[in-house]
């Protein structure tokens, strides 16, 4: 298009020729429709969430007296107690806490480390060991879980939770090294060279620079890998069988089953499953937000 | 002392890489890749995944795949969920986007809530639709009789011909975030004055989107598209929590088949050569993605 040759002179034009949007009288009024207009898609969006938690807060009887979509005559907290009980939600809490502790850390150090090496440390096959790692991004879980289960099985290792550490930190494992590689490449080598001719050897400039200068990565990393940990089903659904140690998707699957028709037991479970990873989300979206944007706009 | 050496700012050759590569890359390999390769095994044998016994059968699970006809509905519906589950949530998330690329102080609060679905566990999800597809006391039966559409009021993840769909909206649901947050960080780089001298050349806004917005978010296009695509192949937790593969073989796809196959029937070589199938086919696909990517670091 013309788009070249119209650019230069729009400079001193530019304040006069905004687009409708950025003008000031017309621009307001509609600025102000359109921002109603995605109040209400989005209230529409969530609206599934808001009918959750008033369910939750009504009495069956209530619920079925006035129907789903209704406000409700009377509220109360007795629906989340019979849920927390009825759906062992107190060991599942427990056991995915448990697992959030050991793996995250875990499985960021060795990605750290993995992703700094191939970042920045001289090595042979770099590239082919970069493609070998991230390709694992595009495996089903699926397709190792029999050999998987055997493996583990072998050792006495199936319906443990630290048993399902092992697999947990290899397939998060892809994700992480894209992302932390893509931040450790941006610092610069004249910092890490600096380092090294201060007498630094690899493992403080990677201590002691790399991930002080990589913290806000760090967290992203650690916080997606909390979430995706928090929410896994497949493995733990495959590999751990007995009641007392089950997660909280996996409880909340269990749970469903017998709450099928306690439709506001069930809609009380359900918050209780999700509740810490939304307060979570609020709290610390803007590291989430920016590792995903960052991770993966890079190409 | 400061010898030559030690001022020598390019390190001697050492071990010590491999001291930072390992650890990763034996998790790595242990968990991930070798029972991977084991699986490309246990696909030629009849083994049922507990006994001893273990015959090799060459190619014949493959061959009974081609003769089942629930291989045939969960191929199909692998193709309609990644079509349905990539181009819906990237239309919708770009249009969002568009919407909330201003300097309107509500766009973050907005940015938050239409991204909210996508942190929640997909059972959490699966609990939440099946609850509202309820058909007696689920709220979107409920809303359609209260808007005199009662008619339309059915068992939404009951039956062979809207199962699929109903599932897929949940999915929709919460995969529409994703395309949103990348688009909405490409939008705030394409330049103003594009737009600007758009404009002075009297470009209407679909005229500027088309023009201008659509063919630079192209790196984004592909990335989105195939972060999505992988995304789609490994699908399991909302079919398995919502319909369990019914009604009947209804909705079966490739991953909860492979489920049933190995965990229901003891069948694990035959599982198993499902899910090396539909692996074969993910990392193709995403063998292009992973280079470029590999390349571009």
């Amino acid at each position: 298009m013309s788009t070249v040759t119209t650019r230069r002179r729009t400079e001193p034009l530019s304040r006069e020729a905004r687009p409708p949007s950025g003008a000031k009288k017309p621009g307001r009024l509609a600025a102000l429709g359109l921002t109603g207009a995605i109040l209400i898609a989005a209230l529409l969006w969530i609206s599934p969430l808001v009918l959750l938690v008033v369910s939750a807060l009504r009495p069956l009887s209530d619920f079925l007296s006035n129907g789903p979509v209704s406000w409700p005559d009377t509220f109360t907290l007795a629906n989340f107690a019979e849920a927390w009980d009825v759906g062992n939600f107190g060991s599942s809490y427990a056991n995915s806490l448990f697992l959030l502790v050991i793996k995250v850390p875990l499985g960021v150090a060795l990605a750290a480390l993995l992703a700094y090496a191939l970042a920045k440390l001289r090595i042979r096959m770099k590239s082919v060991t970069l493609f070998f790692v991230v390709i694992g991004m595009t495996v089903p879980i699926y397709v190792a879980i029999v050999p998987l289960f055997t493996m583990l099985r072998s050792v006495g290792l199936t319906d443990s939770i630290p048993g399902i550490v092992g697999p947990y930190v290899a397939f998060g494992l892809p994700l992480q090294v894209v992302i932390l590689h893509a931040f450790f490449r941006r610092v610069p080598d004249e910092l890490v060279e600096a380092a090294r001719i201060d007498g630094a050897g690899d493992l403080r400039i990677f201590l002691q620079i790399m991930l002080p200068l990589s913290l806000p990565a760090l967290i992203t990393v650690a916080i997606l890998d909390a979430v995706a940990t928090w929410n896994e089903l497949f493995l733990a659904l495959s590999l751990l069988s007995s009641q007392e140690n089950q997660t909280i998707p996996l409880g909340l699957l269990n749970f469903q089953g017998q709450f099928a028709t306690n439709y506001t037991g069930l809609a009380a479970g359900i918050l209780i499953a999700v509740v810490p990873i939304l307060v979570l989300y609020m709290f610390l979206q803007r590291f989430i937000v920016g590792g995903l944007t960052a991770g993966a706009t890079k190409g | 002392m400061t010898s030559p050496a030690a001022r020598d700012p390019r390190p001697r050759r050492s071990l010590l890489p491999l001291g930072f590569i390992l650890p990763g890359l034996i998790f790595y390999v242990l968990f991930l890749v070798w029972p991977a390769v084991q699986a490309l095994w246990i696909s030629l044998t009849d083994w049922d995944g507990l006994s001893e016994q273990q015959n090799f059968v060459g190619l014949e699970n493959y061959q009974r795949m081609l003769d089942d006809p629930v291989v045939g509905t969960a191929a199909v519906n692998n193709v309609l969920w990644t079509l349905v589950t990539i181009a819906l949530p990237m239309a919708l998330g770009l249009a969002l986007a568009v919407l909330l690329n201003r300097k309107a102080r509500s766009s973050p609060f907005f940015r938050t809530l239409f991204y909210a679905p996508a942190v929640l566990p997909l059972v959490s999800i699966a609990s939440i639709w099946a609850w509202l597809y309820d058909p007696t006391d689920g709220a979107i039966n409920e809303l359609l009789r209260m808007v005199g559409l009662g008619d339309l009021a059915q068992s939404w993840l009951g039956q062979d011909s809207t199962a699929l769909w109903a599932v897929m909206v949940a999915a929709v649901w919460v995969r529409t975030g994703f395309p949103m947050l990348l688009y909405l960080a490409a939008l705030q780089s394409i330049p103003d004055e594009l737009y600007e001298a758009a404009a002075l050349d009297g470009a209407n806004r679909w005229q500027r989107f088309t023009q201008i917005t659509f063919p630079s978010l192209k790196d984004t296009h592909y990335v989105v598209l195939a972060l999505s695509l992988i995304e789609s192949l490994k699908v399991f937790d909302l079919i398995y929590a919502m319909t369990y593969g019914g009604p009947g073989y209804a909705t079966q796809v490739m991953g909860t088949w492979m489920y049933a196959n190995v965990f229901q029937y003891f069948d694990a070589g035959y599982g198993t050569a499902i899910a090396v199938v539909i692996t074969i086919v993910a990392v193709a696909v995403g063998t292009p993605f992973v280079r470029s990517q590999v390349r571009n670091s």
